[in-house]
């Protein structure tokens, strides 16, 4: 037991909390990330010509924008796994609203409806009724994935114009495209709610100790009920600027930025908050994940080589994740 | 009432009812500024549901609250922080990984209240500071929770409850029961340091010696009623027994006669068992054909006591003889299986499945009976469970009923029908009449007597005229040590004190 | 044991199927045919080996997600030893038993190292390819179907029922009587519903939550020996279609009858089966009965959680005085 009276006297000032690990351990993800890059790029010159950077960063920005949801649902100890099937529907929609002649505006909004719907479904029987996340989420995340199915009775649809959201796409600055440009101010605004907000504050003392903070009187129903119409919304606006990116309507795009979601969140907890899921990490985890399958792919590696790759990286986030978890386990009470 | 100078609360007349049940009988209640008030009572006399009215929890079917002179309507828990009452639960909830002033301030980390308000992390400091200032003690608020002793995680969450400038009166319920002798007394010493601020306390405590050492006054409830109010000083100067004030001397139940043998043979044995900060040295031989009663206090260390004698809390030393020979239970079913059986304390989470019927559950601890070859003999079981039903009187001998439509003391009846069908050797009630109606109460009494002639019966109960009323043989278990060995001339007042002060009076 | 109550919802269950029987019947009169009868019954077969071994997890109050992923593995290794010419007796058990090894792997795995739950269920999956490229390069097998005699157990007839059936039908009563008739059922129950009550009465609960994933795994695996069967190829992904249906009809019939049991999921899969086989005969496309199918679980579960069909009973209730 502590002696207490060897502990500070009250005149001095609280210490500045002990926080996740040094700066190795914090930042190292980034420079894992660099290291990739530039490894790639030294293999394979083509790695960093402008079309292929931007290619990347494309694809990142959209899939960013698809788990930033996500990280926040994961980060507070609950999960969703509808966002893919979401972005897949809200995809759908748009498409067939295009090819049907309405214009890119109501197809946008009519793609954005479709995430507000899941997500307050979603939001309602998780957060209102408190039934288990991961069943109702399968079985919402289906449910999308079938009227996704249901409105190109089967297959793709094919779309002759990329409208004002293709224009929005094609904008660029440098290697760098627009998209990429909003999707990093999303992710700087996010990381200023978590870090400097009592919103994130909150979302990581749930995943720790909900009694504590529903005892404090943070309404906490309230804000799962937030986020996962958040993660609806994301994934379906996600979903939009994808039927613009891909010229069509993919029902099944869901099944591939399924495993890559998990991954990006689980793995990029790594960075800054030693496993637990945080929008930067999220990012570098996007980027990391896209470039590492990117250079992989023009080295001439094949499809499966390239799903175990992406199987052993979800493996390693879930270890992080759980080893991050049960250090903290258990110790919160008196 | 505006003007007794120096109280900070009045709570009048309160009444509070469940049902038909009078839970609070026409209560005063008063706190003086600054005072620290010890609240006793047995489990279910009142006190924590005065306590639950007081911080908005419950709401009073009648009566006044007056704080500081003002009328209050404590209407729900966030009325009663606004009205300055602060709760600090027994098992308070932190965030591990958040330092102390963080958790002091959870829900308040800014100026504006709202989920999406910026954090001023100076601000948290200097208010962690400021809490220092008025309440001078020795913490560093600034380290995580997680890596805090249990004292300092207790006064994190008596900080936190008083986190708001207007909190003058602050409610622990035994916060004592996780600390050590030390931890204790720099949290008695915080409660000074407290109270020199001018912060009201009223505390809740099984613990008659903590009431001595720390409090000014204290108020003994029984049965929903404010039984007697007094000062510590006057308590000393005028040798007022509280443990006589706790306990009803006579609830007009009638006990079977007691058994004069003493020569039966011994089932169980019990030699210096111990389990590290729950128990320790407890011998005791129980034999056939007598009743053998340990009376302790909540935190007493009986409950546990009759858990490791069940198999399901393992003891670190000392030995268990069944039938002269040693055993050691890995877990119920091995102790089941040796011939002993747990009527449990909380019989709804640990006796019955509430939603099963009679036969269910009656049936359950012996599956081996009540099937051949796996295949379950519904005819028989129905058959036993209605004969045992019988025997112990089940009202009404409904057997298709779920548990969950029996009264509390038929339930227990039940659980007894479970023992009877295992046909064990040992039979060991833990707080076997409570939330039992009185007619039940007798019945159980006689059961257990009828019982313990061909087996033998060990009670444990912290309602010390129930275990002297019903054993043979006696002894009390003090803070985890017995006080004495059991013996038939213990007197009831002598079992009372011994197991509420921690001494016997000659 | 045969309550009014029961009775009561008994009559009300088969009320709901002949409507939608009924239903189907006025869109397309080949419903009700003998060859429509017994594509449903060998729908339902597949359906239901499924989520009767489902039923005894849900009993003791688990989730067993990875349950498709385990059937996939037992058709890849059923597949193999047909392919190595094993004789079929001899393949079968050996997909039982790979059903048996890992179903309790996955349920109990997941808990002891408190992962996030998603991970068995996608690493089971991960498992199932890997052994799929292990043993044939590729994601099916169907070498030596046809000489094995696996065919047999789609296309021959027991006492006048098609052998799916059949299988189910015997698989149903001895699931019948572990969960009600026997000691184990009785276990099983004792655990979901307290589990600390049961560990005090000696029930071995641990050994129980391990025995209802192994008995989980096992049934997906009789499940897809049946698709087997009757594609005559042994497939990796067969498994994932088995999730859904089996969930919605444990829960379907959970919370129409008031608790999981082997009646109860087979109400609820005949209720399901015959909704699905009217979608097929009606030739509307599959992603709109794997949308009904969704829908379908998700109110199951809203009602099958005791706060919700607490709310539900309470409204019936007032409108009900004769409780």
């Amino acid at each position: 037991m502590t002696d207490i009276t060897a502990s500070l006297s009250p005149a001095r000032q609280p210490a500045k909390p002990h926080r996740h690990g040094g700066v190795f351990t914090r930042y190292g993800f980034f420079l894992l990330v660099i290291a990739v890059f530039i490894a790639f790029a030294w293999l394979r010159p083509t790695f960093i010509a402008p079309g292929n950077i931007h290619g990347m960063l494309m694809s990142a920005s959209i899939a960013a924008l698809m788990f930033l949801g996500l990280t926040w649902i994961v980060a507070a100890g609950e999960i969703d796994v509808s966002f893919m099937s979401v972005a897949a529907l809200s995809n759908m929609i748009v498409a067939g609203l295009v090819q049907s002649g309405s214009g890119w505006a109501l197809a946008t909004l009519g793609g954005l409806a479709a995430g507000l719907v899941f997500g307050l479904l979603n939001a309602g029987l998780v957060a209102g009724l408190r039934l288990p996340a991961l069943v109702i989420t399968i079985a919402t995340g289906a449910l999308a994935a079938s009227v996704a199915a249901a409105i190109g009775l089967g297959t793709s649809i094919s779309l002759s114009n990329t409208g004002f959201v293709g224009s929005i796409l094609n904008l660029r600055l440098g290697v760098v495209p627009l998209i990429g440009v909003i999707v990093g101010l999303l992710y700087a605004i996010s990381w200023f709610v978590q870090e400097k907000l009592t919103f994130g504050h909150y979302i990581y003392a749930l995943e720790q100790n909900r009694a504590a903070v529903v005892e404090a009187g943070v309404p906490v129903n309230r804000m799962l009920f937030m986020l996962y119409v958040l993660s609806g919304l994301v994934s379906s606006l996600a979903g939009v600027l994808l039927a613009a990116n891909l010229s069509s309507g993919q029902p099944y795009l869901g099944t591939s930025y399924f495993l890559d979601g998990l991954t990006s969140v689980l793995l990029g907890g790594m960075a800054l908050k030693l496993g637990k899921p945080n929008v930067l990490g999220t990012l570098a985890a996007v980027i990391f994940l896209i470039g590492l399958l990117n250079g992989a792919a023009l080295l001439g590696w094949t499809d499966s080589e390239r799903q175990i790759v992406r199987g052993s990286l979800l493996l390693i986030g879930v270890g992080l994740v759980v080893f991050a978890r049960s250090r903290n386990r258990g110790r919160a009470h008196t | 009432m505006a003007g007794q100078t120096g109280t900070i609360l009045a709570m009048r007349g309160i009444q509070k009812r469940f049902g038909d049940v009078n839970a609070l009988d026409d209560v005063d209640f008063c706190l003086g500024e600054g005072e620290v008030h010890a609240l006793l009572g047995v489990n279910g006399a009142g006190k924590s549901t005065l306590i639950k009215i007081l911080s908005g929890v419950y709401s009073k079917d009648g009566g006044t609250i007056e704080i500081a002179g003002k009328a209050y309507d404590l209407g729900s828990p966030r009325a009663a922080i606004e009205a300055g009452v602060a709760v600090v639960q027994q098992h308070p909830e932190l965030v591990g990984d958040l330092t102390g002033a963080e958790n002091i301030f959870l829900g308040h980390e800014s100026a504006k209240p709202g989920l999406f308000s910026r954090i001023d992390r100076s601000g948290i400091a200097a208010r962690a500071q400021a809490m220092l200032s008025r309440f001078p003690i020795d913490i560093d608020l600034g380290r995580r929770v997680a890596d805090m002793p249990a004292v300092d995680r207790e006064i994190v969450a008596i900080l936190h409850a008083l986190r708001l400038e207007n909190a003058r009166i602050l409610i622990l319920d035994e916060p004592t029961s996780t600390l050590t002798e030390r931890e204790k007394a720099s949290l008695f010493s915080m409660m000074k340091t407290l109270k020199a601020a001018g912060i009201a306390i009223i505390y809740i405590t099984h613990r008659l010696e903590e009431v001595f050492e720390i409090a000014d006054a204290f108020t003994v409830f029984r049965g929903g009623r404010n039984v007697a109010t007094h000062t510590v000083k006057e308590a000393r100067e005028k040798k007022i027994s509280i443990p006589n004030l706790m306990l009803d001397s006579d609830k007009g139940l009638t006990f079977p006669p007691r058994s004069q043998k003493t020569d039966g043979d011994i089932v169980l044995e019990a030699k210096n068992l111990s389990a590290e900060g729950l128990f320790r040295n407890v011998s005791f031989a129980a034999r056939k054909g007598e009743i053998l009663g340990i009376f302790g206090l909540v935190g007493s260390g009986v409950d546990e006591l009759s858990k490791a004698l069940f198999g399901v809390v393992a003891p670190n030393s000392g030995e268990i003889h069944l039938k002269g020979r040693a055993v050691r239970f890995r877990s119920a079913a091995q102790a089941l299986q040796a011939g002993i059986f747990l009527v449990p304390g909380d019989r709804r989470s640990e006796g019955l499945t509430m939603d099963e019927d009679v036969v269910f559950n009656t049936t359950l601890a012996n599956l081996g009976r009540a099937s051949l070859g796996g295949i379950l003999r519904f005819g028989d079981n129905r058959k036993q469970a209605a004969a045992l039903a019988a025997k112990v009187d089940l009202q009404p001998p409904k057997l298709d009923r779920a548990l969950r439509g029996f009264s509390g003391g038929n339930q227990q009846k039940v659980v007894i029908a479970k023992g009877l069908y295992r046909q064990a050797e040992v039979y060991i009630f833990v707080e076997p009449t409570v939330g039992v109606d009185i007619g039940a109460r007798s019945k159980i009494y006689s059961l257990m007597r009828e019982i313990s002639r061909d087996a033998a019966v060990i009670v444990i109960s912290s309602d010390c005229d129930e275990v002297h009323g019903v054993a043979d043989r006696t002894v009390a278990l003090y803070k985890g040590a017995p006080i004495g060995a059991p013996d038939r001339a213990t007197t009831r007042d002598q079992l009372l004190s011994a197991g509420i002060m921690g001494e016997m009076t000659a | 044991m045969i309550s009014g109550r029961l009775i009561i919802r008994l009559l009300a269950f088969i009320a709901l199927v002949a409507v939608i029987a009924g239903l189907f019947w006025t869109q397309n009169a080949a419903f009700l045919s003998e060859g429509n009868i017994r594509a449903l019954m060998r729908h339902m077969s597949v359906q239901g080996l499924a989520a009767l071994g489902l039923t005894f997890v849900i009993v003791v109050r688990q989730f067993d997600l990875s349950f498709p992923g385990v059937a996939s593995l037992g058709a890849m290794t059923l597949g193999w030893l047909i392919a190595s010419g094993m004789p079929l007796s001899v393949a079968v058990c050996g997909g039982l038993a790979a059903g048996i090894a890992f179903g309790p792997v996955n349920g109990v795995a997941g808990a002891r190292l408190a992962l996030p739950d998603i991970v068995t269920p996608l690493a089971t999956r991960g498992l199932a390819i890997g052994f799929s490229y292990f043993y044939s390069n590729g994601t099916s097998i169907s070498q030596n179907f046809f000489m094995s005699g696996i065919l047999d157990l789609n296309d021959r007839k027991i006492l006048g029922l098609d052998m799916p059936f059949a299988i189910l039908m015997a698989a149903a009563i001895v699931g019948f009587v572990v969960l009600h008739a026997s000691r184990f059922g009785r276990g099983f129950y004792a655990t979901g519903e307290n589990r600390t009550s049961a560990r005090f009465s000696g029930i071995p609960t641990r050994t129980l939550i391990v025995a209802a994933f192994a008995i989980c795994g096992m049934m997906a695996c009789l499940s897809i020996t049946l698709l087997v069967a009757s594609s005559g190829a042994a497939n990796v992904t067969a498994g994932n279609q088995l999730l859904m249906p089996a969930f919605a009809a444990v829960y379907l019939g959970a919370a129409l009858f008031g608790r999981p049991s082997v009646g109860a999921t087979l109400a609820g899969t005949l209720m399901m089966s015959t909704m699905l086989n009217g979608f097929t005969l009606l030739a509307i496309p599959y992603y709109y009965s794997d949308a009904i199918v969704s829908t379908v679980l998700i109110a199951a579960i809203a009602l099958f959680d005791p706060r919700v069909s607490g709310l539900f009973r309470t409204l019936v209730a007032k409108k009900d005085k004769t409780a």
